[in-house]
C-alpha cells in the first residue's frame, strides 16, 4: 500500500517548513516513537531519550533544508540525527550524573496495566529485563548500537549497517562481540547476588 | 544465529547434542535472547511523553509567527519605501510642471525665428509714447545697446508693469504706469537685454 502524495514524509516536511503545523505534527507522531525507543535503549535513560527526540525535532524545525531527498528518506535522516545526538550524550555521560531512579524507563508507568501475566511472572520479567538493560547499557557504544539495532529494534544487518553508516561485515562482527560481551555481563550480573550471599 | 537457514540450524542442534561446550553456549544464547526479548517487550510501547510534542508545537508556533511578523514587517517597509519614492517622484514632477507653467506665465523663451527680427533704434526724443504704441512687432533697441547679430540671442517674454520699462531707459506714459503688459526682450549672448518690443 503506497502512502498518498500529500502524506509522504518529504511533502509533509516541505509543508512544515512553510509553517504548516499540522504537517509537522503528523511527521512528529509518525517518527517519534521509533526514535525515542532507540534513544531509550541506547542511553537507558528516559530523560535523555526525551531530550534527544526533542532536540532532533527542533533541528528539523530550525533547519528543514538540511534534509536532502536524494540521500534517503526522512526517517533515515531523522534516525541519523538521533544517532548523532545519542552519541554526543554518551560521550559526555561520564561527566554527568543521572538523578533518575535506576529503573526509571519511559514505559514503566503503564507497564503493570499493559502486562497481562501473573504478578510473579511479571516480577521475574522485570528482574530479567532490568539485568539485561544494565548489561546492554554497559556495553561499549559501538557494540551496544549493533545489539540495539539488530536484537532490540529487530533490523536486518543491511538496515543496521545503513543506519550506522558502516559496512555489513562491521555490523556482524560488532554484533558477535556485543553478544559475547552481553553474555559475559549477564553471567556476571546473575552470579553477583550468589557471590554476595555465598560471601555472607 | 537468526540468519542461519533451517539446514544449518538443524546441523548445529545435532552438533550441540553431542558437544557439551556448544550445548552450554547455545543455552546461554537462548537465555540471552530471552532476556533481550524481555527488554524489548518492556520498551516496545515506549513513546515520547506528550509534553515533548506540546513543547515542540509551542516552539513551532512561535517560530513561524515570528517569521510571519518579520515578513509582514519587511513587506511594510518595502511598501513604505516604494510609496516614499513614488511620492517624491510625483512631487518632483508636479514641481516641474508648476515651474514650467510659471515660466510660461512669467516668460516665454524662444529662439528667434528666421528672418531675424528687425531692430529699430529707439528715438525717445521724437516719440515719447513709442513703446506703448508700438504694436508693429519690431524690436526697439534699448539705450546704450548697439545693433548686432541676433543669431545667438533669445527672445524672452515677460510680464511686467509698464512703469518698469523706464528702468530699461525707455519713456513711459505716466498715466498708464501701473498697467500690466507682456513684453518681449531680445536677450543677447551675454544675458543682457538688447531690445524690446510689445507683442501683438
Amino acid at each position: 500500500m503506497s502512502i498518498p502524495e500529500q502524506d509522504r514524509d518529504d511533502v509533509l516536511l516541505r509543508r512544515a517548513a512553510k509553517g504548516d503545523q499540522e504537517s509537522f505534527t503528523l511527521l512528529y507522531r509518525r517518527h517519534q516513537a521509533a526514535l525515542y525507543r532507540f534513544a531509550l535503549r541506547m542511553t537507558g535513560n528516559s530523560w535523555a531519550a526525551e531530550e534527544v527526540v526533542q532536540d532532533v525535532f527542533m533541528t528539523l524545525m530550525r533547519e528543514p533544508k538540511k534534509y536532502d531527498a536524494t540521500r534517503g528518506p526522512v526517517g533515515a535522516f531523522l534516525f541519523g540525527i538521533t544517532r548523532n545526538r545519542v552519541m554526543k550524550h554518551l560521550e559526555r555521560l561520564p561527566r554527568e550524573m543521572s538523578l533518575e531512579e535506576p529503573n526509571g524507563h519511559g514505559a514503566r508507568a503503564n507497564e503493570a496495566a499493559v502486562n497481562r501475566f501473573t504478578p510473579v511472572h511479571w516480577a521475574e520479567q522485570q528482574e530479567r529485563s532490568e539485568r539485561v538493560r544494565t548489561a546492554v547499557s554497559e556495553l561499549p557504544v559501538e557494540f551496544r548500537e549493533a545489539v540495539v539495532l539488530c536484537e532490540l529494534e529487530e533490523l536486518s544487518y543491511e538496515e543496521a549497517a545503513q543506519l550506522s553508516g558502516c559496512p555489513i561485515g562491521t555490523i556482524r562482527s560488532r554484533l558477535h562481540r556485543g553478544r559475547a560481551l552481553l553474555l559475559a555481563k549477564l553471567e556476571i550480573l546473575r552470579d553477583a547476588p550468589r557471590r554476595v550471599s555465598a560471601a555472607r | 544465529m537468526s540468519e542461519l537457514d533451517a539446514a544449518l540450524r538443524r546441523s548445529a542442534a545435532e552438533h550441540a547434542a553431542h558437544c557439551p561446550g556448544c550445548a552450554a553456549l547455545q543455552e546461554s544464547w537462548q537465555e540471552a535472547r530471552i532476556a533481550l526479548q524481555a527488554l524489548r517487550e518492556t520498551t516496545r510501547d515506549a513513546e515520547t511523553p506528550q509534553r515533548v510534542e506540546m513543547r515542540l508545537l509551542r516552539e513551532f508556533g512561535m517560530r513561524h509567527r515570528t517569521r510571519k511578523v518579520r515578513s509582514a514587517g519587511i513587506f511594510a517597509a518595502w511598501a513604505l519605501a516604494t510609496g516614499a519614492v513614488l511620492f517624491a517622484g510625483v512631487s518632483w514632477w508636479n514641481s516641474r510642471l508648476t515651474q514650467t507653467r510659471g515660466n510660461v506665465s512669467a516668460g516665454h523663451v524662444v529662439k528667434p525665428d528666421l528672418p531675424a527680427p528687425s531692430v529699430t533704434p529707439a528715438d525717445t526724443s521724437e516719440e515719447p509714447y513709442l513703446i506703448a504704441g508700438n504694436d508693429a512687432g519690431d524690436f526697439t533697441l534699448l539705450p546704450d545697446s548697439l545693433p548686432q547679430e541676433v543669431d545667438d540671442s533669445a527672445i524672452v517674454r515677460v510680464g511686467m508693469q509698464r512703469g518698469a520699462l523706464s528702468a530699461l531707459g525707455l519713456p513711459v506714459n505716466e498715466e498708464r504706469v501701473s498697467d500690466w503688459i507682456q513684453v518681449d526682450l531680445l536677450v543677447g549672448p551675454d544675458g543682457l537685454p538688447k531690445a524690446v518690443r510689445l507683442p501683438q
